[in-house]
This record gives structure tokens, sequence and C-alpha cells, in this order.
């Protein structure tokens, strides 16, 4: 259940690359214990939205508000290719002041990758990357999760466990704001859901219904009045 | 953050870039052949009535250090920019401080390694007796390599978002080595001619107050580096 407390407050935050304004005056809150789903376009702002938020690009204007700490899942691994899963865990486990390495271990664990562990992940699929990126982003127990494609290049039985951790993620409290093109298997683990279009929040709701395709319909219909 | 704290950061930073770099072997190897090269063309390509030993090797040894070092400098952001890795770092809470010391650390244990393989191969090639002189010339390498690392380090983080990083970096950092290389150039020299200290101190200086300067400009002007 959502608290009324926002974890995450974003307040008229734009960013430009050059002269190009790619997101312009957003505002929205995340809820402790909330997953949003945010959509959109190709180029309409949602990665570089979340890498503002995530503090990897400066906001040119307008101010970020956290409560905890936040982690991130982005398109890039964030991983090194020459070490085994375990070690890169272990890496940024250190780098997050984590002493125990058993930390490490129980997410490899927990995300369907303890056989591999041992293993250099330059040999590893998509999808176990994918997963291991995520185990990265949980190292330290985030208060507030930020997610770019999390479901990408996963199979079933993946995008499950995925799911399955979102869903515990919000059962502890934390607060998620995940962009993605993957209506379907979010549905089922978001409340409310963001419409980006050309940079802009142009709504932020709650979910139309349980079908995606209410959700793409809302999307066009906000795309054709410009946002 | 703690002193301590900063520090354990900083090794686990250097420990996994020279794990990374022990598995690839990419940059080291390309550093030895390099400087196996650099000192046989040299060395070939003199005229030995002309120009001797003594005079040809002090500028052998450091085009050799230099250049070798090159490639290693490269590579320390270049595996960071692999998968973004150095936005994974961005997203832990490690200092900028701490980030700069365990890539410096990381490029003076690669660079001390390539150095320490070079000289024999330079004291077989120049036929020089240092092994009296040994410990004054380790000194000097010491001396030069940390004020050479701090800036390349600076700069190989200031590069590696840009095109052509690998072309950007020595045509950025050659301008500033040319006060200590040609201060330790000097320093060999007086050494392999057995001069006396009192000579060499002007130069001992020269390095001392570049490694100190750069050090700290390196370290202050880090954080701006990594800011998009």
């Amino acid at each position: 259940m959502a608290s009324r407390e926002p974890a995450v407050r974003v307040q008229d935050v734009s960013r430009r690359f050059g002269y190009r304004w790619v997101v312009r005056n957003v505002s929205m809150d995340v809820g402790s214990g909330e997953a949003v789903m945010l959509v959109g376009g190709n180029g309409a702002g949602k990665t570089t939205l979340l890498r503002v938020m995530a503090g990897l690009l400066k906001a040119h204007r307008g101010r970020i508000e956290y409560r905890g700490a936040v982690g991130m899942v982005a398109h890039h691994t964030m991983l090194y290719d020459a070490l085994t899963a375990r070690e890169n865990l272990v890496f940024f486990g250190r780098l997050h002041g984590l002493r125990d390495d058993g930390r490490a271990d129980r997410l490899l664990e927990r995300l369907g990758l303890d056989h591999v562990s041992g293993e250099r992940i330059a040999t590893f699929s998509r999808g176990m990357l994918q997963r291991l990126a995520i185990a990265r982003a949980l190292l330290h127990d985030p208060d507030v999760l930020l997610l770019d494609e999390p479901l990408t290049g996963l199979d079933d039985a993946a995008a499950h466990i995925v799911l399955d951790v979102i869903t515990e993620l919000k059962a502890r409290g934390a607060a998620l704001l995940i962009a993605t093109h993957q209506l379907v298997e979010l549905t089922s683990v978001t409340a409310r859901v963001g419409y980006m279009v050309t940079g802009r929040l142009a709504a932020l709701e709650p979910l139309p219904g349980p079908d995606a395709g209410a959700i793409v319909s809302r999307y066009r219909e906000l795309m054709a009045s410009g946002g | 953050m703690a002193a301590s704290s900063l520090m354990g950061v900083a090794l686990a930073i250097a420990r996994k870039d020279l794990k990374v770099e022990w598995r690839t072997k990419t940059a080291f190897i390309s550093s030895l052949v390099f400087a196996v090269l650099v000192l046989a063309v040299l060395y070939f390509a003199r005229d030995k009535t002309s120009v001797g030993d003594y005079d040809l090797a002090p500028g052998a040894l450091w085009v050799t250090f230099t250049f070798a070092g090159m490639l290693g400098l490269n590579r320390a952001f270049l595996l960071e920019r692999e998968n973004r890795a150095l936005d994974g770092l961005r997203l832990t809470p490690t200092s900028p401080t701490a980030l700069f010391l365990g890539k410096m650390a990381g490029n003076l244990v690669f660079l001390g390694v390539v150095e320490l393989v070079s000289l024999p191969l330079f004291i077989l090639f120049y036929d020089v007796p240092i092994w009296r002189q040994l410990p004054l010339l380790m000194a000097v390498v010491a001396l030069a390599t940390v004020g050479y690392v701090a800036v390349g380090t600076l700069l190989s983080a200031m590069v590696v978002r840009t095109r052509f990083s690998e072309v950007m970096l020595p045509v950025l950092l050659l301008p500033f080595l040319v006060p200590p290389i040609v201060s330790a150039v000097q320093l060999t020299w007086r050494i392999l001619a057995l001069r006396p200290l009192s000579e060499m101190t002007g130069w001992l200086s020269l390095l001392a107050a570049f490694d100190i300067i750069f050090f700290t400009l390196s370290l202050l002007l880090f954080e701006a580096i990594l800011v998009e």
C-alpha cells in the first residue's frame, strides 16, 4: 500500500542537450510503496528524466528531493565484462560500504543467477545481464528505484522473477519509477502511469484499466492534443 | 567520507582495475611491445660514431616510459565506458576523491610494472652500468611517474567521453608533461654520468613541485570532470 508521503519529489525539472530541451518542466511525486509506470515513444525523454533523477545528469532547471537511497537499472548494465557476476556485485557492494559479501550471494540467488555466480559476465545472455544489473541496483537496499526498461531481453521465467522482486520492493516501502514499452507485464505491479510526450509529462494518472490497450489509447489521445 | 573508508574504496577501485587488466592484459602487452620497439628503434636508428650510448640513453628511456604509459592511461577510463560502468560508480556514494585516488593507484601500479620490465631491457640495449646508481634512478622514475600519472588520470577521465579519446589523450597530456620529462631526462643523464647530487637538486625540486601542484590540482578538478 502506497503511503501519502512522497519518497521522491520532482519539481519543475528540465534538461537540455545543446539547445534542445529533452525534458521540460516535469513535476511528479512517487510515494513510498508505490510503483509508477512511465510511458512514451522513443525520444520522449523517459531515459533522460530517469538519468537526471538518478543524479547522472545535471538538471538545468528545477529540483529533485529524495527520502533515502536511490538505485537505478538502465539500458546499459554498468558492469565489468572481465569480472564474474559475484565479483561485480562484491565490488559495487564495497563501494556502497557493504562489508558482508552475503548480500551479493543472496541477490544472486534471488535473481536466479547463483549457478553462474563464478562465471565472467562477458559470456552472459542479455537476460542474465539484465537480472545482474537489477541485483547491482538492489545491493544497498534502495528506498527509490528507477528502472529503465527492466524487462528488456527477459524470457517469461526471468520476467516473473523481476516482477516478483518489484512486488517485494513495493511491499517493503520502496518507491519505483519504471520507464517501459512493455505495458502488458507491468500493469500488474503499477498503480499509476505517467505519459511523456516530447519531453513533457503530459499526464500522471491512475492506470486506465488492467488492459494495456487503454494506456496506448490514452497516450495517443495525449499525443493528438499535443501533450 | 572517513579517511579509512575513502582509502578502502580507493583500494577496491584500484584492485578492480588491476584485476580486469590482469585478465585481459590488453594494455600491458601493448605497452610492453611498444616499449621494446621504441628502445630498439632508437638504439639502431642512431649513428654510433656521433651519438654515444650515454647521450641517447636518457631520452630513449623517457620516451619509452612516456608513450608506453599513455596506452595504460587511455585504458583506465575506457574500461569504465564499456557498459557505462562509470555511471554505476557514480550511483554509489563513492566520492570523486576516492575514485581519483583509486584510478591513480591502479595507473601507478600499471606504469610501475611496465617501467620495471622495461628497465632491464634499457640496460641491455644501452649497456649502461647503473647498478650502483639504481636506487637514485628508481627514485627519479618514481617521482616523475607520480606527476605523470596524476595529470594523466585527470585527462583520461576528461577525454573518455569524446569520440577519439585515444588520440585526444596524448594531444592534451604531452604539453603538461614537458616539465617532468625534461627534468627526468636531465636527472637520468646526470645519474648515468655519475654527477654529484648537488647538481641534481634543482631538477629534483622541479619534479617534486610538479608532483605536488598537479596532484593537488587534479584532485580538485576531478569532480567537475565527472558532471555531465
